[in-house]
């Protein structure tokens, strides 16, 4: 049938057969497309003529694939100077007055002893020169924060060990209290009028510490944005180093890296405000992963998650828009990982609900939604003291409903409301060494440490912190033993937490009972609507 | 053979035409370029057919989506090089690129 044009198997196994009249008939011709037997046939039917065949020339049709250029770096630290080092030596073995311009002929005369044969005094010219050259900048900032260490400590700083013990010899000494005040961070110049909008400790230097501020309103020309880290075993009252940012650090959306390797204090890297990446305020950063494999992943409050390599920041990895049950995506205020896990996490929300969800999977992005809180989620944390059982699918969040809630990743119901707060609280942190204990601060500038094995109506110690208002952030030391508190004034508050703070084995096994004290406490028909959720 | 030549040169026009008429404007859809590769063959073969010139024609058309992906073809015939030809007809735009071959075989009778 010629005119049958084409048949179709549509998409319920109906067959569909399209009739077009013959518009133009294509005779079927039976080819046989040996060369040699065309050949014949050529010579066959058309042997009047004596044709030439050839052949003819090769044409060629070339479409360049598209070249894609990728860095694995966008930015290159300078390389450090490294005789500095050598120069430094030489520094601290003499000694050095204040002013800095009485020191240079006397170093340059030294460097220019080793060197040359004759010395000669410097000229005016080639004293600017030097003062003003890069490598005099970084050995003279690196050899005035050892100097001011030197200076600020009592008694021999190559034994700081005995300055260590002093201090904890004070802080038993006062009858063995929970909560003992350590000391204040606080930089006139730097943080004042800035309130500390974030805090972490070093994996690597347990002793140093990052607080991010945000604007000072009272001096607009400084710089918007700064990061201080302060040591903790030195008494220096300044910081180690200060870095900048022209935008209020965690206010626009960018995230900037500095690297504390290279001697600028301007971000090293910065990712662009695109559409890419973040368009909103990035109120949560977190590294996961292993010290050689790791992952930045960050969130806005637009909703957006994107994982990001450190070494690319011109674009993320992978970015998501997190929404919950394909509505309206979740404005993020918080977000926490549990210990180990690098795929699922658990987020907060202005709304106040709070939603678990993962990065890769089939069920890549929101899972599970948590409600609970009546007013929006500030803080989150996750479970990570590591011990005899498990606790990890435990998290808690703190809201401005006043309240701090206790949850399982198993129920989308709260396991328990601590309820002693008189205002919003702004922040909570599980203690990475304790099973049982967190700390949590509120706008009326106490700090609580709440133990679950000794009492889950009322934090075990608390304290109202003098001369603060509201405190902001809270952040456990890695070993567990001091709580750094971040104020609105700006001022970081080290805590010792004293024997409170030291886990015992049984700990463990307590807490489990705890919990299970609490859960029967509940379905005493508290929480209705419970939903036990599919691990 | 300049004939030919001749020819061959107005079939590039015609072909050209053809594809401008037919895909000129539009972005790479795939639901739909299928159709668009039959209509542009059918209709040059029309307008090649319709200049009735004593040829057999073959003509073939292929489109391709801008990914950044390389395509690269070559083709050669063996046939008499005096009075037989073929042309090809590039096209692209923002999405897509569109080559169309003719190749035009004399009828000897």
């Amino acid at each position: 049938v010629d005119y049958v044009r084409s048949v179709d198997y549509l998409m319920y196994g109906l067959i569909c057969v399209v009739l077009a009249p013959p518009a133009a008939v294509f005779r079927t011709l039976q080819w046989d497309t040996d060369p040699s037997a065309l050949q014949l046939q050529a010579d066959s039917e058309l042997g009047r003529r004596m044709h030439r065949l050839g052949a003819s020339k090769i044409v060629q049709i070339d479409f360049v694939p598209k070249e894609l250029v990728t860095y694995t770096k966008e930015t290159q630290t300078p390389s450090a100077a490294h005789q500095s080092e050598e120069e430094e030596e030489d520094e601290e073995s003499s000694e050095l007055k204040a002013s800095p311009q009485t020191d240079q002929p006397e170093e340059e005369g030294e460097a220019e002893d080793s060197k040359e044969a004759h010395p000669r005094e410097l000229t005016e010219e080639e004293r600017e020169q030097i003062l003003h050259s890069e490598d005099f900048l970084v050995f003279f900032e690196r050899s005035v924060s050892v100097v001011e260490r030197a200076l600020a400590e009592e008694g021999d700083i190559f034994f700081d060990y005995s300055g260590r013990d002093l201090e904890d010899k004070e802080g038993d000494m006062q009858g063995g209290s929970n909560l003992s005040f350590n000391r204040v961070f606080h930089d006139d110049h730097w943080s004042k009028h800035r309130v500390v909008t974030c805090l972490d400790w070093s994996p690597q230097y347990p002793e140093l510490m990052v607080a991010s501020y945000n604007s000072n309103e009272d001096a607009p020309h400084e710089p918007d944005g700064i990061a201080l880290v302060w040591n903790m075993k030195f008494k220096k009252t300044t910081p180690e180093y200060t870095f900048h940012c022209q935008s209020s650090v965690m206010s626009v959306g960018q995230i900037v890296l500095w690297d504390n390797r290279s001697h600028r204090r301007t971000p090293v890297q910065r990712t662009p405000l695109s559409a890419a990446a973040h368009t909103h305020p990035v109120y949560c950063v977190n590294v996961v992963g292993t010290q050689n494999a790791n992952n930045l992943i960050t969130v806005s409050t637009d909703g957006k998650m994107c994982s990001w390599s450190l070494d690319m920041l011109s674009q993320p990895q992978e970015s998501m828009e997190l929404v919950y049950n394909k509505s309206k995506p979740v404005a993020v205020t918080g977000m926490a990982f549990p210990a180990g896990d690098v795929n699922n996490y658990v987020v907060g929300s202005e709304e106040g609900m709070v939603y678990s969800a993962s990065r890769h999977g089939s069920k890549a992005g929101i899972a599970e939604m948590f409600e609970g809180h009546q007013g929006p989620v500030t803080g989150i944390s996750c479970h990570n003291a590591v011990g005899t059982v498990d606790f990890s699918h435990l998290f808690i969040t703190s809201s401005f409903d006043w309240t701090v809630k206790l949850w399982s990743i198993k129920h989308n119901k709260p396991l328990y409301s601590f309820e002693d707060n008189a205002d919003y609280v702004y922040d909570v942190s599980w203690s990475p060494v304790h099973p049982a204990l967190f700390a949590s601060v509120d706008g009326m500038g106490r700090l609580d440490l709440w133990n679950l094995n000794n009492d889950t109506e009322v934090p075990t110690a608390s304290v109202t912190i003098e001369g603060a208002c509201a405190l902001n952030r809270v952040r456990w030391a890695s070993g567990g033993r001091e709580v750094a508190v971040g104020d609105s004034e700006g001022r970081v508050w080290i805590y010792d937490v004293g024997e409170l703070a030291v886990p015992h084995p049984e700990d463990w096994s307590h807490f489990a009972r705890t919990l299970v004290e609490i859960r029967a406490n509940r379905g005493d028909g508290e929480e209705e609507g419970a939903v036990e959720l599919p691990a | 053979m300049l004939d030919c030549v001749v020819f061959l040169a107005d079939c590039l026009v015609s072909v050209s035409q053809c594809i401008e008429v037919i895909i000129g404007g539009l972005d790479y859809n795939q639901n739909k370029v299928n159709q668009w590769t039959a209509s542009i063959v059918e209709h040059s073969l029309t307008q090649l057919v319709k200049q009735g010139r004593p040829f057999k024609f073959i003509v073939n058309c292929a489109i391709m989506q801008k990914s950044g992906a390389g395509l690269h073809t070559a083709n050669s015939c063996y046939w008499d090089t005096a009075t037989d030809g073929s042309c090809t007809v590039r096209w692209e735009n923002r999405t897509m690129y569109c080559v169309v071959s003719v190749f035009a075989v004399a009828l000897t009778c």
